[in-house]
């Protein structure tokens, strides 16, 4: 089958299939293969306003979007649940870090994630929070320093702890 | 950036590393059975075009509302400086009686009169006088001059007052008349005048005397 021009240039964006996937499953999705094939399912349906040079800006922020949604529709559906249901954070290798991360606001964590664990460049980790470059320099600065505060006063919390928290 | 702590044990902490390499060619069929949205993305405005047709909006009522202030609700009135004017140029114009001067009126800063207006106190203020000189001519035994007075009052009352129709506003301006110009109300008022010049010129000036000591110079 010949791909159209349409389809080859998607062909491009859906390269990212994996990288989506990781990123939801990085905040916390309960289901990160979902979330991709949304993202890239309206990453087709809106192809025309998906950057062309490259897409995982558009793609993070749409898939952030997806993520919260899952989430809302969680609480909504399943309110028994509300308990333990994680929000769509992060939930890190780190204890330690995990809880100092849960202290940010969310849009100082999702600065320094998508610089620290997307690999984003400044520059594009604005795009995908949709901000100017300037702007995001000083909210991951700002998180950056927050992050550091809260990692200086998060005490390692006692195993019996973590185990409860764990159940 | 690269080299700060915090940043590296965030990196350090990632829990999915690596990003999977998917090659689901499943999906990516099933998405592109789907037609694509083919518009493309309506072109933006540039900014510096809509503040330009904000500006001109904005610009635009502004003029309509200051064209309608100053026309269509205020159009007939006037500050002090210009019934001030109207005033002086009435003196021109009116007969004074002899040995009468104008009063010099200070209209405050605030004053705000229908148009005419300086020209209708103007009339108001030569009507009065006139009725003063006659009450002098009367007590004189003047009768030359009580009959002037009787005839410039005539005059005025002719030719400079008229009477507002029934149910005007006071904002009503009467058209086709000449300045300067007083109108009286619709309440007999008028009428009560030219009873009372007839009843003067009839030998009764009792109530010409008291409109004068009432409203005179």
């Amino acid at each position: 089958m010949t791909d159209t021009i349409d389809e080859a240039r998607f062909r491009g964006i859906f390269s990212h299939l994996g990288e989506v996937t990781a990123y939801a499953a990085r905040r916390g999705s309960r289901d990160p293969d979902g979330v991709a094939a949304e993202v890239m399912t309206i990453a087709w349906r809106r192809l025309a306003v998906v950057p062309a040079d490259d897409p995982r800006p558009w793609l993070y922020g749409t898939a952030r979007n997806v993520v919260y949604a899952e989430a809302r529709s969680r609480r909504r559906t399943t309110p028994a649940d509300v308990a333990t249901a994680p929000a769509p954070e992060v939930q890190s290798l780190d204890p330690e870090l995990d809880a100092a991360l849960r202290n940010l606001r969310s849009s100082d964590r999702e600065a320094l994630l998508l610089v620290a664990w997307e690999d984003l460049t400044p520059t594009d980790a604005a795009a995908a929070l949709g901000i100017t470059a300037t702007a995001f320099r000083v909210r991951l600065f700002r998180a950056r320093r927050r992050l550091q505060a809260a990692l200086a006063t998060t005490q390692p919390a006692p195993l019996t702890t973590l185990d409860v928290e764990g159940t | 950036m690269k080299n700060d702590t915090t940043l590296m044990r965030l990196r350090a902490a990632n829990p999915v590393a690596e990003a999977p390499t998917i090659d689901n060619d499943a999906l990516f069929d099933r998405i592109v059975a789907v037609p694509a949205e083919t518009a493309r993305p309506r072109r933006r405005a540039p900014r510096r075009m809509l503040v330009l047709v904000a500006v001109t909006f904005v610009a635009t009522v502004a003029a309509s509302t200051a064209y309608a202030l100053t026309h269509w609700v205020f159009g007939d009135v006037e500050h002090a400086p210009a019934s001030h004017a109207e005033y002086l140029r009435a003196q021109t114009i009116l007969t004074f009686p002899p040995g009468y001067t104008w009063p010099n009126i200070h209209f405050r800063a605030d004053t705000v009169m229908n148009r005419g207006g300086g020209g209708s106190f103007a009339v108001s203020i030569d009507q009065d006088a006139w009725e003063c000189y006659w009450v002098g001519a009367i007590k004189r035994g003047d009768s030359a001059a009580a009959a002037r007075a009787h005839q410039e009052l005539d005059d005025l009352m002719a030719n400079r007052i008229s009477i507002a129709p029934a149910g005007a506003s006071e904002n009503y301006a009467p058209t086709g008349v000449t300045f300067p110009h007083l109108l009286f109300a619709d309440d007999g008022g008028y009428q009560h005048k030219r009873q009372m010049y007839a009843d003067a010129a009839a030998g009764k000036p009792a109530q010409l005397e008291q409109s004068c000591r009432a409203n005179g110079p």
